[in-house]
C-alpha cells in the first residue's frame, strides 16, 4: 500500500499503482493540466515540469484546478 | 491601520468583474498604491457586473478604472498598464507589489498568473479566485489558504463554461473575499 496526500485527503494505491509523476496523477484524475497549479510538500511545480516531476509515497500534494469566470 | 495600508502596494491582474470590484474596495480602504493591468476596453456586456459606467463604453479599462478610482479616493496612487499579461511580463509589471490579486476570466490565465507568482516572485502573495459563476449559494464561496503564499477564493467548481452566467452579486462576493483577504494579509505583515 502506498499513500499520497492529495488536497489534505490520504489516497491509497495498491503496490505499484501509485502515479509516478504529477502528469500521471492528473491523467488518473482526468484533469486537464493547462488549468492546474500543483504544489508538492508546499513547493510550486511549474506546469512544464509536470511530466518529469517524480512523486514519492507520503508526499503531500495540492492540486488547484481553475474554472473560468471573472 | 491607515499607516500600514498606506505603505502597501497591491497588483490587480485583470480589470473585469473581479478586478474592478477588488480595485474599488481597496481604494476605499486607503491602500497606498494599486498597480492595475488589463488590455481590454469597456464593453456593454461588462456593465452587468463590472465597476464602469455607460459613458465609459469604448474606453480602455485601465483608463476608465483610473478615472473612477481617482474620483473615489484621490490619495491612492494608481499605476496603470494597458497590456496583455504573460508569464514573462508579470514579474516586471508587478515587481513592486506586496500582494497580487488574480482577477482573470480564463482558467489558463488564472493558472499562468498563480504559477508565475509562486515560482518567480518569492516575496509576493497571490490571492486568486475560481468558481463564482451563477447566483445564490453565497456561503459556498470561501477563502482558503492553499499554501504559505497562495490564497484561493471561490466555490472551486462554478465556472462560466458550465454555469453560463455571471452576476454582479456573486462575482462581487468573490471579489470582496479577495479584497478582504488582501487587507488581512497587509495588516498581518511586517
Amino acid at each position: 500500500m502506498e499513500i499520497l496526500k492529495i488536497n489534505g485527503v490520504e489516497k491509497k494505491f495498491a503496490a505499484g499503482q501509485m502515479p509516478k509523476t504529477i502528469a500521471e496523477l492528473l491523467e488518473q484524475l482526468r484533469v486537464e493540466a493547462a488549468t492546474v497549479v500543483a504544489e508538492v510538500d508546499g513547493g510550486i511545480v511549474e506546469r512544464e515540469k509536470f511530466a518529469q516531476t517524480k512523486l514519492s509515497k507520503g508526499q503531500s500534494i495540492e492540486l488547484v484546478r481553475f474554472v473560468p469566470g471573472g | 491601520m491607515k499607516e500600514k495600508l498606506g505603505r502597501a502596494v497591491v497588483g490587480i491582474a485583470g480589470l473585469g468583474g473581479l478586478g474592478s470590484n477588488v480595485a474599488v474596495a481597496l481604494a476605499r480602504t486607503n491602500v497606498g498604491k494599486l498597480i492595475i493591468a488589463d488590455f481590454d476596453k469597456v464593453e456593454e456586456s461588462n456593465l452587468n457586473r463590472q465597476q464602469y459606467f455607460v459613458d465609459q463604453l469604448g474606453m480602455l479599462k485601465v483608463e476608465a478604472m483610473t478615472e473612477n478610482l481617482r474620483r473615489i479616493n484621490p490619495n491612492v496612487k494608481i499605476e496603470g498598464h494597458q497590456i496583455k499579461l504573460t508569464a514573462d511580463n508579470v514579474p516586471k509589471i508587478f515587481g513592486e507589489a506586496d500582494v497580487i490579486a488574480e482577477c482573470f476570466d480564463k482558467a489558463e490565465e488564472k493558472q499562468m498568473l498563480v504559477e508565475t507568482v509562486l515560482s518567480k516572485m518569492p516575496d509576493v502573495i497571490v490571492v486568486s479566485a475560481s468558481g463564482l459563476a451563477g447566483y445564490g449559494n453565497s456561503n459556498s464561496i470561501q477563502t482558503r489558504q492553499v499554501s504559505k503564499r497562495f490564497i484561493l477564493v471561490g466555490d472551486g467548481k462554478s465556472g462560466i463554461d458550465t454555469v453560463k452566467i455571471l452576476t454582479a452579486a456573486r462575482v462581487g462576493i468573490a471579489a470582496c473575499h479577495q479584497a478582504n483577504a488582501i487587507v488581512e494579509v497587509l495588516m498581518n505583515s511586517g
